[in-house]
């Protein structure tokens, strides 16, 4: 039973960063259609924390994560995203690299007009079994997982809007566990307040929209009663800018669930990022 | 000669020497570019054209949409070449001008 628990404890973190599918100058917690542009690079310096309470268990998660993007053409980007965390969960606790993942994003479509910008873009994941997977708490989902996805957006010097669904599959990993899919679906909408210069500190708040769902676990054969189910959480980001850099922060609160059985429930994520243009 | 000849001399030399200055004066060109909505994307464009040859200094006027770019001396710009730049940094070049002289001197 223990280790069906401690199985089910590093699925779940491992998956909660699923969405997080990040973008320079879109959300924080759901993916956006920008790209980085031609021969472009985008340095990503990321801090990820999370909290998990009920059903007699207490999980709390860390991530440091490093992530390049480089733009192929100003509408094709590839990434990658090396992580580091720090689990505690029921008395125990570990660290080390986590999964690390692996991107591409391409924008199918654009509409310039003067000062606003609408896109559309599809994107592509592998999460591969990078992070140890042997330990109590686990640190990687020993799963090699695909994560799809579509993302539109809008943005003008006043007034941003975003929206994206995104599905992961996930493979059998460790211990013969397979995570049920997830599936993602986001709506944002953000306000620059004051409109500054170029090269002047720029600020814009949104405020993001994220439902989340995710299908029974399977152990051998045999569906898992206390996975799986949805959760609804409201996340206020704040994003700051000047020149080349970046600062990008927000919380996820939980306001709805429908998990099945007895299951820790979210009580916050909170990420914070700093980002370089070269 | 006497005193007046060289005075008509020199104004005479000044004369042909002002418009041959005039077109020593850097070039610059306005472009009116779609898309433009934040700083921290129009840096793309900023990247772009710094790594441009003949390119001497850009002015980005992020609230009108519109980039300036000043030319070292000689060195020109076409629309075709603007168009390429702005489109590799993302974005829809919607008009391209040359100005005659730099911008306050027009």
């Amino acid at each position: 039973m223990r280790r069906v628990l401690n199985l089910l404890i590093a699925a779940m973190a491992a998956t909660a960063l699923a969405n997080s599918a990040v973008d320079a100058h879109g959300p924080l917690f759901s993916p956006a259609p920008e790209t980085v542009f031609k021969g472009g690079t985008e340095i990503t310096l990321g801090f990820h924390s999370e909290k998990a309470t009920g059903a007699g268990n207490k999980e709390k998660a860390y991530e440091m994560f490093l992530e390049a993007k480089y733009g192929i053409t100003a509408d094709w980007e590839i990434g990658i995203e090396i992580p580091y965390a720090w689990k505690e969960e029921n008395g125990g606790d570990a660290d080390g690299i986590g999964d690390i993942v692996l991107d591409t994003k391409y924008q199918f479509w654009k509409r310039d007009l003067p000062m606003a910008q609408y896109k559309a873009a599809a994107f592509l994941k592998t999460k591969l079994p990078t992070g140890g997977d042997g330990g109590a708490p686990r640190l990687g989902s020993g799963s090699t997982d695909v994560i799809a996805g579509l993302a539109t957006g809008y943005e003008s010097r006043r007034w941003y809007w975003f929206a994206s669904g995104v599905y992961r599959a996930n493979t059998e990993g460790a211990g013969g566990l397979e995570k049920g899919d997830r599936q993602f679906l986001n709506v944002v909408g953000g306000v620059r307040p004051v409109l500054t210069e170029y090269k002047e500190p720029d600020t814009v708040l949104m405020v993001e929209l994220n439902w989340e769902r995710a299908g029974r676990d399977d152990l051998g054969g045999t569906e898992l009663a206390d996975t799986g189910g949805w959760e609804l959480f409201v996340s206020p980001v704040l994003w700051w800018t000047f020149g080349q850099i970046a600062i990008r922060g927000g919380v996820q609160i939980p306001i709805a669930e429908g998990l099945n059985g007895n299951q820790a429930t979210s009580d916050y994520r909170a990420r914070v990022e700093f980002i370089y243009h070269f | 000669m006497t005193r007046s000849g060289i005075i008509r001399t020199a104004l005479f030399a000044l004369a042909l020497l002002f418009p041959l200055s005039a077109l020593a004066a850097p070039t610059q060109y306005q472009l009116r570019i779609d898309g433009l909505a934040c700083p921290f994307c129009a840096y793309g464009i900023e990247k772009e054209l710094n790594r441009t040859a003949g390119v001497a200094a850009i002015a980005i006027d992020i609230n009108a949409g519109i980039v300036t770019v000043t030319m070292n001396e000689g060195a020109t710009m076409t629309e075709a070449k603007a168009d390429r730049i702005v489109k590799d940094a993302g974005f829809t070049l919607r008009a391209f001008e040359q100005l005659r002289t730099p911008a306050g001197n027009k």
